[in-house]
């Protein structure tokens, strides 16, 4: 049993003036290579927190975590995660090609390599002709695909996205969703996923996390046993509607389901 | 940029400079007053080589002092941005120094490195041009998304090379909009220095003597020296601004 990520009772605290306010507590979650995991609760549920502790962009307060087998810090070292924030977060004095290459760059990845993995994530995300472009050139949805094309660079084990279509308007989130799916099944990446979307969740996940605010906590763990590849017909089936349901039950406290 | 948006600033122009020449001759206004355009530019063409010869030793002093306040300014600007509590120690002290008219310590430089010494003025000028391409470039330094902090540091992008690739590319655009400042700042500093004392040569002292012997045209024509080198110099900024930031939102062309 290698998990990706493991997480065991792990928890969060941020010292605030006058109290602390306990962001995470007691945390555990086990995720294995090839999951798509989403993260789902109210905001101030700690879910982006959580996303973080896997990153080592913030240090957990207590528990114990591995990611890829190591220490999340020695894990994020080496490259072993990709990370999309809702902001695109581009570079805008590089093209979209350079921006696909950063982390390649930062890895010291030799230059012939380095073009030759830009122009296969180009492809991936559908955006081949507009390698030379720069972000403000882009539409939202299309500096999301090279957000995500960038976080798949290095070929990382585990994918973390944090509300990454968060900001798109629905018809672009659904077609990024789409396109997500078919890069998970392609890559056969790990995805954890935060999300506030229930829709969106049901969708993409093998798992969904159900976290309550304050402190936030797991509260429910969803199996999605949707057939794979999800498409329109899943989205549109009597089942999917029954796991909404569950998911929305489950967030609003509810027991009962799994 | 498009013809048809030289056109008005152009008419502009043309319309402002004939008012004022109709004006002087149909009020008869004394040349003491209100010298003509054409008076003023008679005497610019007149005495050309003289103004030019005397405008390049202040343009001197003025690159001079750009060149040393901005690489003074740049350097501080980095350890301020690098070092937090520096910076909140010398802040304040850097605005309150902004604060006072440095061009009242020119009779001071004059004495410390001698009035014909060109250095004197150019000390006057890098402490004008200091400050603002200090306070400029340390916030473009320091104004970093921290989302894009966030990003370097999944992709384990050690410090040096958050500075390559993030904070000198971040802070361009704010330097770039301090040299806008810094470029005008330079040739103030050096004229009004001049002003104070030291070789007769130059603009300053150009300017002042022939105002005193009532020769309005001939101190209008080396302003109009000092004007022309003033635009040229922002001229250059803007082109060097383009070429080393084409992405930025100041350079952007509609049709890009």
């Amino acid at each position: 049993m290698d998990f990706i990520v493991d997480m065991q009772g792990l928890s969060k605290t941020f010292a605030g003036r006058s109290s602390t306010v306990h962001a995470l507590q007691d945390i555990s979650l086990q995720i294995e290579p090839g999951e798509f995991v989403s993260l789902i609760g109210p905001s101030g549920c700690g879910k982006s927190t959580l996303l973080r502790l896997i990153g080592d962009l913030l240090p957990p307060s207590g528990g114990g975590l591995s990611v890829n087998g190591k220490e999340a810090h020695q894990a994020r070292i080496d490259g072993d995660y990709g990370i999309a924030f809702q902001k695109a977060t581009l570079l805008e004095w590089r093209t979209v090609r350079r921006n696909i290459e950063l982390p390649l760059e930062l890895a010291g990845v030799p230059e012939a390599e380095r073009r030759s993995r830009a122009n296969d994530l180009l492809q991936m995300v559908g955006l081949t002709e507009f390698s030379d472009h720069h972000p403000w050139q882009l539409s939202g949805g299309m500096q999301q695909r090279v957000a995500i094309a960038r976080a798949l660079g290095q070929r990382p084990p585990l994918l973390l996205m944090d509300e990454p279509f968060g900001a798109l308007d629905e018809m672009t989130r659904e077609s990024m969703q789409n396109e997500l799916m078919g890069i998970w099944r392609e890559t056969g990446t790990t995805v954890v996923f935060v999300t506030h979307s229930i829709p969106e969740a049901v969708f993409l996940s093998t798992r969904v996390i159900v976290m309550s605010a304050r402190p936030g906590r797991i509260t429910h763990q969803i199996a999605i046993d949707l057939p794979q590849p999800r498409d329109l017909a899943v989205r549109e089936s009597p089942r999917f509607f029954e796991l909404l349901t569950d998911v929305r039950e489950a967030l609003r406290g509810r027991t009962g389901t799994r | 940029m498009r013809v048809e948006r030289l056109w008005p600033p152009l008419v502009a122009f043309v319309v402002m400079v004939g008012l004022w020449e109709g004006i002087v001759a149909l009020f008869s206004i004394e040349a003491f007053l209100l010298p003509a355009p054409s008076a003023i530019w008679t005497s610019f063409t007149q005495n050309s080589a003289t103004i030019w010869a005397y405008g390049m030793r202040t343009l001197t002093e003025a690159l001079g002092g750009l060149v040393g306040g901005t690489v003074l300014g740049v350097l501080v600007a980095a350890a301020v941005a690098r070092w937090t509590t520096l910076r909140l120690g010398a802040m304040p002290f850097a605005a309150a120094v902004n604060a006072m008219p440095i061009v009242a310590t020119a009779p001071i430089f004059n004495q410390l490195f001698g009035s014909t010494n060109p250095v004197s003025k150019m000390a006057v000028v890098a402490l004008m041009v200091f400050f603002p391409v200090m306070a400029n470039t340390a916030r473009g330094l320091n104004e970093i998304d921290d989302s894009e902090l966030e990003l370097m540091r999944a992709m384990a992008a050690s410090p040096f090379s958050v500075l390559r690739r993030l904070r000198i590319p971040s802070a361009l655009p704010y330097f770039f909009s301090a040299m806008k400042v810094a470029v005008p700042l330079s040739l103030i500093g050096a004229i009004v220095a001049e002003y104070f004392g030291g070789p007769q040569n130059v603009l300053g002292q150009y300017i002042t003597n022939r105002a005193q012997l009532f020769q309005f045209p001939d101190a209008w024509a080396a302003i109009l020296v000092s004007a022309i080198m003033g635009i040229t110099l922002y001229l250059l900024v803007l082109v060097v601004e383009r070429v080393l930031m084409p992405w930025h939102v100041s350079t952007r062309t509609s049709d890009g």
